[in-house]
């Protein structure tokens, strides 16, 4: 039953054409693309297609399910559509789980849709890239080193970054110790290196820096000279061999020149394994925004149980809205709490707190606390940082991201059912 | 009765149920004061979805479905959107989803509200046959004449408050009076029949030839032509 009102649900919506104004629109906004100018690097333009894909398509077509899934129920209502099924053996949280279902299938058709041609696109476009700029459509699974050292003499430290001079003055060491543990037997490795650089020699843009790449168990090592640039991190192919099963790896870098200088942290080198995974971190990211949809049209039915279409429109938005900005609001809240209620200068010599200050806390900071609290992250569903940098979505990010939706989803659909049950349709 | 809205005080069951179960839903068949139909549905898509609320299997619905769109005249209409419909025809589907499950009881509000009096003959037939089946129909009407015409018992409320119950003939015959009615009677023998009963216990009150209703009227008029 829950599948009939979730056709029907579907089914209206093709038929009031509201499924192909949405593709038309992902379409339309896709297909203007090619002729946006981008910068002169190859892969800017698949960079692009991610970024329009997973933020204005995306955005539009949230809206657009937004609309439809929050206004379905109050239609129902008003149109007294919803007698015929209620007088029907019907339960009334099937109806809510049925119309949930029948958006979930709607945006499902809507991003496999335009995903797929997005991906197609993006993997035309990649096949011409040169094979430097194909890290994006690749799928790098990321290892942080477990140690950082500095060996020899560091010349400064400041804001967190260490300095070392050039010239085997002072040597950078990261130690990864846990390379085996992620990736297939056939993957490649790459290090990236993102340094910050300067030089006595006035403003550089590159400096070259010897990279040494040791496995200590092999006792195999390779030393090469790269240029260092001041905005572009710089990869280093490993090579497979050298990566051995519970091996640790040293990587050491120094500036070549006593006049140079580097400024390294423990997170400036990163080691990838890399794997020929676009299609199935593409896929991740996609079933990852699936969910968000999923979470928004909960959110969006469970308020058109009881608020009239418009009203369930408005909640839907704000609700989504402020999910995204939900760290400022916490922000906000502990700026709030920083104010100590007696630091005004009146109130604090008649030792009676600022009235002012303590409405502020009762009306502004414990309700954003609560509403940091109660809404949804929907930060958590951010994939698209992963597809710009190429790196391989955890199945632990998914599952995580599926956790804390069906958390979150059966919390409102419980409500939503309480909600519902208690109407009465004159 | 079902489960739309809840009783401010009191009970009450129906088909041995209480109203609004589920279980009970099953036994009934609800047509409500306008047809609140999907109009981007076609005749067939529409009893078919109804039809799967009641767990119809496949081929049973596809028999009843064709069965209905039949009965109510629909055939040749059956795969046009609702949107295009009469509101006769809207009244027909609506009439044909409501017995989609073969209803032991079926609630009728306004069955006949805003048809022509062809349509609501129509309707008024098609709930006779409901009666021939041995459905039991309740009907809530504002129009009396179609509740004398189709109904066998009738109750009357007024602000929510039973006023009266019982047979439609019952209630409606006038015990007091007597009527005859005779015809080709001559004016000397109904002056006569009249000398008779005044001379005996009785007073005439009016003396009449008996006349059918407007809708009867206009319906031998529509037909005869």
């Amino acid at each position: 039953m829950t599948l009939t009102i979730a056709i029907n649900t579907l089914r209206e919506a093709l038929r009031k054409k509201t499924l192909y104004v949405l593709i038309g629109l992902g379409l339309l906004v896709m297909l203007v693309l090619p002729v946006i100018p981008t910068t002169d690097e190859p892969d800017a333009r698949i960079k692009m297609m991610l970024v329009v894909f997973f933020q204005i398509v995306v955005l539009l077509c949230i809206a657009g399910v937004i609309f439809l899934s929050a206004t379905s129920l109050p239609h129902e209502i008003e149109d007294r559509t919803i007698y015929g099924i209620l007088s029907k053996p019907i339960a009334r949280v099937k109806v809510i789980m049925g119309k949930i279902l029948g958006f979930a299938l709607l945006s499902a058709i809507l991003l496999a849709i335009l995903g797929l041609l997005n991906m197609a696109v993006i993997q035309h476009l990649a096949s011409n890239l040169p094979e430097e700029y194909r890290g994006i459509v690749k799928a790098r699974t990321e290892f942080a080193a477990s140690q950082f050292d500095i060996q020899g003499k560091l010349h400064h430290a400041r804001e967190g970054i260490t300095w070392i001079e050039g010239g085997r003055a002072g040597i950078a060491r990261w130690t990864f110790s846990d390379l085996r543990k992620k990736p297939a037997n056939k993957s490649a490795f790459e290090a990236e290196f993102s340094p910050k650089i300067e030089s006595s020699r006035g403003f550089v843009d590159t400096i070259p820096l010897v990279v040494r790449v040791e496995d200590t168990n092999l006792r195999r090592s390779k030393t090469e000279v790269l240029p260092a640039r001041v905005d572009k991190p710089f990869i280093v192919k490993i090579d497979t061999e050298s990566v051995q099963e519970n091996s640790v790896m040293h990587i050491t870098v120094f500036p070549v020149h006593p006049t140079d200088y580097i400024g390294v942290t423990q997170e400036d080198v990163k080691v990838f394994s890399i794997q020929k995974g676009f299609v199935s971190n593409y896929t991740k990211a996609v079933i990852i925004t699936f969910l968000k949809f999923l979470l928004i049209i909960v959110i969006a039915v469970m308020g058109s149980t009881y608020l009239s279409a418009p009203v369930s429109i408005v909640s839907a938005f704000v609700v989504f809205l402020c999910g995204h900005i939900l760290e400022y609001i916490k922000d906000f809240s502990l700026l709030i709490q920083c104010n100590d209620v007696h630091d005004h200068v009146l109130p604090a010599m008649l030792e009676k707190p600022n009235i002012l200050l303590v409405y502020m806390d009762y009306l502004i900071k414990k309700p954003l606390e609560w509403i940091s609290f109660v809404l949804p992250d929907f930060k958590r569903f951010d994939s698209l940082k992963f597809l710009l940098k190429g790196i391989n979505i955890p199945i632990e990010t998914v599952g995580v991201s599926f956790g804390y939706t069906a958390v979150y989803a059966g919390i409102c659909l419980f409500i939503s059912a309480i909600i519902f049950k208690k109407r009465e349709f004159l | 009765m079902l489960g739309l809205l809840f009783p401010t005080s009191g009970k009450s069951w129906l088909l041995g149920y209480p109203s609004g179960d589920l279980t009970v839903k099953r036994k009934i068949g609800f047509l409500p004061e306008e047809s609140y139909l999907y109009k981007f549905l076609n005749a067939e898509e529409i009893l078919d979805f109804y039809a799967k609320l009641f767990d119809i299997p496949k081929k049973e619905r596809k028999r009843r479905i064709d069965t209905l769109i039949h009965d109510v005249g629909l055939v040749s209409y059956c795969k046009r959107p609702l949107n295009q419909y009469s509101k006769g025809m809207l009244r027909r589907i609506g009439l044909a989803q409501a017995i989609i499950n073969d209803p032991e009881l079926v609630i009728l509000d306004e069955p006949t509200s805003g048809l022509d009096p062809i349509g609501s003959r129509e309707m008024k037939d098609l709930i006779l046959e409901f009666k021939r089946q041995g459905k039991t129909v309740v009907l809530s009407s504002h129009l009396l004449a179609d509740v004398q015409d189709i109904c066998d018992r009738i109750a009357i409320l007024n602000k929510g408050v039973l006023q009266v119950i019982g047979g439609v003939k019952e209630l409606l015959s006038q015990r007091d009076v007597i009527e005859f009615m005779v015809k080709n009677l001559s004016e000397i023998d109904i002056q006569a029949v009249k000398s008779f009963i005044e001379g005996r216990s009785g007073n005439v009150v009016s003396i009449n030839h008996p006349s059918a209703t407007l809708e009867e009227l206009f319906i031998n008029i529509i037909q005869h032509r």
